[in-house]
């Protein structure tokens, strides 16, 4: 199959993740049941765990790993679990991505891997604060465009 | 912000164009647009990190 990533995109990338600090556990979920991106982003995820081998991928089904999926708290086709891995231990950070992440959204997917592998939000004392100690439940679901 | 606190916080980047019927169910009319626990609170536009955290406490209260 064609490349989705080029020469030129990828040593970009590697130069970026030369930041990376500690592993990364990418989960994709696909679905055989009408996911139009589903091939496109598996591929594109393919292509970026390759480029460094603190990034691991683990390719799941919607249905299939249904128990995976709830585990994950997945519910959507394509998604993409930015996961920390600590040798055989997979921590679930509560980040995830639903759809392709094309245009500007490939950003922000490279970001996403960045942060979970320096295992540091950068957020403000106060922010972190308020998080820490936050005894019921927040699902935040930020709308976004690739455009 | 999940890192923070995974047990109780989830943070989902979601493609409006490709689930557009949850984007249709929370008015999505630009984005970013940040969705607090299934419409509780909204923030339009990317907001100072304090400021997002107000509307956050306020959606949980």
């Amino acid at each position: 199959m064609e490349k989705l990533l080029n020469e030129q995109v990828i040593s970009q990338i590697k130069q970026t993740f030369e930041q990376l600090k500690e592993p990364v556990q990418i989960l994709f979920f696909g679905s055989q049941d009408n996911c139009e991106y589903c091939a496109d982003t598996r591929q594109l995820l393919e292509e970026v765990a390759a480029i460094d081998e603190k990034l691991s991928l683990g390719i799941y089904d919607l249905q299939a790993d249904a128990d995976m999926a709830a585990k994950f708290n997945v519910d959507k086709a394509p998604a993409i679990v930015i996961a920390a891995r600590d040798g055989d231990q997979v921590i679930d950070f509560g980040i995830q991505y639903s759809g392709i992440p094309a245009g500007h959204e490939f950003g922000t997917l490279i970001n996403d891997i960045l942060l979970v592998s320096g295992r540091d939000s950068g957020l403000s004392e106060e922010v972190r604060d308020f998080l820490k100690n936050l005894e019921k439940p927040l699902h935040l679901q930020v709308f976004v465009t690739p455009t | 912000m999940a890192m923070e606190n995974p047990g109780m916080i989830r943070a989902e980047g979601v493609e409006a164009t490709e689930f557009p019927e949850l984007a249709n169910q929370f008015n999505v009319r630009g984005v970013p647009q940040t969705v607090i626990n299934a419409g509780k609170g909204t923030v339009v536009g990317a907001l100072p990190e304090k400021n997002l955290l107000a509307e956050i406490m306020r959606a949980v209260r």
